[in-house]
């Protein structure tokens, strides 16, 4: 007997003894002479393959934006500049638009980029399998001129036409790889890809071809973490560079010498969206008394920790058309009661919420709504259902009462107010019609000022009819340790990795 | 002995059959749709039906079925939609870090369980037969999301003993591989041991109180190697096949354990595909740990068969 | 007595619980649903109003810890009492049929244990729905399988006994032999499997809650409370604590009686002599 527990005692201790053994040669004490060149990065959600035209996920695009380029770019600041693209000609009726392609540009496999690849990019981006090709309907004629010139004709006027190049979905692929780009991408990028083991990691290694500034980074790597205590674990503890953050980190990491904290509004609005063929959610005055029911301030306590801006509209505040209409609705449950007892609704009603359980942030500020709306007698029973089955319920079939939600990361105020036509077929819009002529007229005016007198007007109507009720655009944060430098949040849902770098 | 076996793999053949038409049924009632999930929230519903048609899923569902048999009965399991990758190459991916686990954790929960089981056996209500079992006890009664949290805020923040999430694979660096499943497996092995350990001792006692046993100590053997050689033996049954099943499970993906250390098992590519609607990576996924937990269980049923002959006819009886 | 310590204390543990379970028909501090978004994150402190502390919507926590105990009871003994009925019914058949009966239900029982768990829950819950009804069926039948085969190895180890040999010979029928022979020899078997059954069904509705598909909030349940917490483990770990204990006394409390009944029903009558 005590032999085989001696036995077994020294198996475990030559387990213990292997798994101490390495503990000397750990990444993190290689000598630093110079500056590190290498990068880690959590993430919380996988690519869905590294193919930009065969999907529409978020995940995907935060990465393919580092292996292929756009013809142009988006700053922080919403400026559009030349990426491919050296410049670009609008014609005089705004429907046709010509750039003028780099001619220094290499395909990964050493191949050039030419006109004849932006021309089949574009085409690849319009057909069947293309989950954007609709946005792209009104581009009817892409013509490559010569090698280094392209031109784009639309059949409408399309005044926010040059913003739709800047989007990672419209990135240029060569034709000769496009079969495996899901997982052999092959782009123009600072970066082309090493490594991807799925549910794993993903790495990224510099090009040392590519057009521009090389990249100062030799490698990055993205590491998928689902979990958001690991994810803060594993950065303090050294494992990784760069980290999503949630609102209750942010304490731990904000006034500390060996972190940094970056912060910008997302470029996304998170709203309770109403479904008015309910016949109690029809009646204007019980969204009205909803709104006013609503405590935002709260909502953004409780689902961002704070960290999120209010919000009166269906535009963030980071938009250059946003008109702030936060005072059109004040907090007051008092008249919330009485708007309900005028509808008729003196004892209140029950409702559903349909809330997606992998976004934590609207299914906390759903349970704050419902804890609130039930203060005026309206009676809230929530379901969390997956986000399948909300895309298939909620969003197609329209199986719903309310839902809270976010839309993201549009550049111009036309893609994200269009929903609201009374025509458009989607799960939320004012079906009473008066956005409808606002919004085809904002479409077509060519004066920016003019327009976005017209965006302010749209804004205003949609927070008196309130087809939805808005509540915040959070902020997209992001923990770095304090040696990073140069990294961004865009107004797009991307990473650009050829800025970063450490300090030395 | 052959015979039964081979009856055995008959009818894991039927069980099969009807696992995969489960599942295919399964993403029926489920709502969900993989080219609305592809879209996202920006999409129309003609963009949804385009892409719909695209990926084959307008076909009446039968054919989808029958296509995918069809290519499986040529050893092609096909690609998923999600990665774009072959579903092969994923499960063998995956397939090492939830083994690996599993076995460091049964390794783990084998080694107590027969170690305290079989000491309070032979010391029956001793000290050491209520210490070890209420702590097994406790062991089973700890939610393992729980103690992996602790685990890692513990072992792999404070103490840094530990990498706090990811695997590294067993080529790579053997010492980083036992470091990285070292943490999840434990955690796997509080949760199991107890239950082992419940079996182990209650077979022992039987053993215990055979006739056999009497006649070793009037032979006048050892006590060691009564323990041993005979009672061990004799109590060795119950356990394995309790082995077994806890293996079988532990190897069809352990979705919880996996999350918490960011490990790229079995377990959270069924939980992706399902989240994904991924179903030709499910069907896959299904097929093979379904088969994977019959080998096993057989695998223990025929050892069992040949430590002790007579359990052979009342098996055969099925 | 000695011998049945760990009945005692399995009995001590679960009155603990019940205790909790009838207290909250007759007072809880707050309304368990309450939330007061000024008050949130509050530490424990036992002479403030709030003794356990309250969660990350200013819930006061021990009222939800009160408020749970009547889901998890139900869910637990539901759902066991579910599987109980189903998996004796299936083996029984099987095992007093024999032939095609015995092999289709030992197959699908097979196949039912085999497939992962992940996706049957998913399945059962999205047709029985979720919440407290679809927690007792999915976990109910988890537990069938489990029932089914004890019966049917039970009744297959006992069937060729003299007593039961000599009944068939009279004539009498399947149902009066189940009824009046095999049900009284299996009882201790059965007695012990029910308890420790409930203690794996407490901790089948935390998994159920960490993947989304048991209780459904604002209501609360242990196994909920539970997973709610892992978002905030690092930044407020106390809110993990009282759940944590929660869950461990109640099934430890079941195991521990399981353990005594199996060693006060089952193991005595060859062990003691």
């Amino acid at each position: 007997m005590k032999r085989i527990i001696a036995f077994l005692l020294a198996a475990v201790m030559l387990f213990s003894m292997a798994a101490c053994s390495n503990q000397e040669n750990t990444p993190n004490e290689q000598p630093e002479t110079s500056a590190k060149t290498a990068l880690t990065m959590g993430y919380t959600t996988e690519p869905e393959g590294l193919d930009p035209q065969r999907t529409a996920a978020a995940s995907t695009f935060s990465v393919t934006n580092n292996i292929y380029d756009t013809l142009v770019s988006v700053t922080s600041d919403w400026e559009i500049i030349p990426r491919l693209a050296k410049e670009w000609n609008v014609s005089e009726n705004g429907m046709e638009i010509t750039f003028t392609l780099r001619d220094d540009v290499y395909f990964h496999n050493g191949r050039q980029m030419t006109a004849k690849d932006v021309e089949y990019s574009f085409n690849r981006l319009k057909d069947a399998e293309s989950p954007k090709a609709k946005d792209y309907e009104n581009i009817v004629k892409i013509e490559a001129v010569d090698d280094y010139n392209i031109k784009f004709t639309t059949e409408t006027l399309d005044v926010e036409l040059l913003k739709r190049f800047a989007y990672p979905w419209t990135a240029i692929v060569p034709e000769e790889a496009a079969d495996n780009l899901k997982t052999a991408p092959v782009g123009t990028g600072a970066f082309k890809l090493k490594e991807w083991n799925p549910q794993q990691d993903l790495t990224l290694e510099r090009n040392d071809n590519y057009f521009g500034e090389k990249a100062k980074l030799e490698t990055v790597k993205l590491v998928l973490i689902p979990d958001a205590t690991s994810m803060m674990a594993s950065f303090q503890v050294g494992d990784l560079d760069i980290i999503p953050l949630t609102g209750d980190q942010v304490t731990m990491v904000e006034n500390n010498d060996t972190y940094q904290v970056i912060s910008e509004p997302m470029n996304a609005v998170q709203i309770l969206s109403i479904n008015t063929d309910n016949e109690i959610l029809k009646n204007e005055k019980v969204r009205q008394a909803m709104a006013i029911a609503i405590n935002k301030d709260e909502v953004i306590e409780a689902s961002m920790f704070g960290y999120g801006d209010k919000i009166g509209s269906h535009l963030p505040p980071t938009s250059p058309d946003y008109y702030d209409t936060n005072d059109m609705i004040e907090y007051n449950p008092e008249k919330a009661k009485e708007l309900l007892k005028e509808a008729g609704y003196e004892n209140g009603f029950d409702i559903n919420m349909t809330l997606p359980k992998n976004y934590q942030l609207h299914v906390d500020a759903g349970q704050v709504i419902a804890d609130q709306l039930g203060k005026i007698g309206i009676n809230v029973n929530i379901e969390i259902v997956e986000w399948g089955t909300w895309l298939s319920d909620v969003y197609t079939a329209k199986k719903f009462d309310t839902t809270v939600v976010g839309h993201t990361g549009r550049l111009d105020s036309y893609a994200f107010l269009a929903r609201y036509k009374s025509d458009s077929n989607d799960y939320i819009s004012l079906k009473t019609g008066e956005v409808d002529q606002l919004l085809s007229d904002a479409l077509k005016e060519l004066d920016e000022n003019k327009r976005t007198e017209i965006y302010k007007q749209i804004q205003v109507i949609l927070a008196e009819k309130l087809p939805a009720i808005y509540l915040q655009t959070p902020r997209t944060m992001l923990a770095l340790q304090k040696d990073v430098q140069g990294m961004e949040i865009f107004p797009i849902d991307v990473y650009d990795f050829s800025t970063v770098s450490f300090a030395e | 002995m052959l015979r039964y076996v081979l009856d055995r793999v008959k009818s894991s053949v039927v069980v099969l059959l009807v696992v995969s038409i489960i599942t295919f049924a399964v993403l029926m009632i489920i709502p969900g749709d993989p080219a609305q999930l592809i879209l996202g929230t920006e999409a129309t519903t003609e963009m949804v039906e385009e892409l719909h048609a695209a990926m084959g899923l307008d076909r009446p569902l039968y054919q989808q079925y029958l296509g995918w048999l069809n290519d499986l009965l040529h050893l092609d399991m096909g690609t998923s939609y999600v990665y774009g990758e072959s579903v092969k190459s994923l499960i063998t991916g995956s397939l090492p870090v939830t083994l690996s686990i599993s076995v460091f954790a049964m390794i783990i929960a084998v080694f107590f369980a027969f170690l305290f089981g079989m000491l309070s056996a032979i010391k029956k209500n001793s000290i050491i037969d209520y210490f070890s079992r209420s702590i097994m006890q406790l062991g089973t009664a700890i939610p393992s999301f729980w103690i992996g949290m602790v685990f890692i805020v513990y072992f792999g923040l404070k103490l840094k003993l530990f990498p706090v999430s990811g695997f590294v694979p067993f080529s790579d660096d053997f010492g980083g591989f036992i470091k990285s499943i070292t943490l999840p497996s434990v955690v796997l092995a509080i949760g199991e041991t107890g239950t082992l350990l419940r079996i182990v001792r209650s077979s022992m006692l039987d053993s215990l109180n055979q006739d056999y046993m009497d006649m070793a100590k009037v032979k006048g053997l050892g006590a060691r190697k009564i323990y041993i050689k005979y009672a061990l033996r004799g109590a060795l049954i119950a356990p394995l096949t309790i082995i077994g099943m806890q293996f079988a499970k532990l190897a069809g993906g352990t979705v919880v354990v996996e999350t918490i250390f960011s490990l790229p098992g079995l377990g959270r590519l069924v939980l992706g595909a399902v989240e994904h609607r991924d179903i030709v990576l499910l069907q896959g996924l299904v097929m093979f740990i379904t088969a994977m937990v019959i080998f096993i269980t057989l695998a223990v049923d025929v050892l069992i068969m040949f430590i002790n002959p007579r359990i052979k006819s009342f098996q055969r009886g099925e | 007595m000695k011998k049945n310590l760990s009945i005692v204390i399995g009995i001590i543990l679960i009155l603990l619980i019940l205790e909790m379970w009838g207290l909250s028909f007759a007072y809880m501090p707050y309304p368990p649903n309450e939330m007061n978004i000024s008050e949130r994150f509050l530490k424990p402190d036992f002479d403030s109003e709030h003794m356990l502390g309250t969660d990350n919507f200013g819930r006061d926590i021990l009222s939800r810890l009160m408020y749970g105990s009547r889901n998890v009871l139900l869910v637990g003994i539901g759902s066991v009492t579910l599987g109980t009925i189903f998996g004796i019914a299936l083996g029984a058949v099987a095992a007093m049929l024999k032939k095609a009966a015995s092999s289709v239900i030992m197959r699908i029982m097979d196949g039912l244990m085999s497939f992962p768990g992940i996706l049957l829950a998913l399945m059962i819950v999205t047709v029985a729905g979720k919440g407290l009804k679809g927690s007792i069926i999915a976990i109910g039948i988890f537990m069938i399988p489990v029932f089914a085969r004890l019966v049917y190895s039970m009744i297959l180890d006992t069937e060729n006994l003299l007593y039961i040999k000599a009944a068939k010979s009279y004539g009498t029928t399947n149902r009066q032999i189940f009824f009046r022979h095999f049900v009284p020899a299996m009882l201790p078997e059965l007695v012990t499997q029910y308890s420790s059954s409930i203690g794996s069904a407490v901790m089948i509705e935390t998994s159920l809650s960490f993947l989304g598909l048991g209780i459904q909030p604002p209501y609360a349940s242990w196994g909920l409370m539970l997973s709610e917490s892992r978002q905030y483990f690092l930044t407020y770990p106390y809110l993990a604590v009282a759940p944590g204990i929660a869950i461990i006394i109640t099934i430890l409390g079941f195991n521990l009686i399981g353990d005594g009944l199996n060693d006060m029903l089952i193991n005595r009558r060859s062990h003691d002599e």
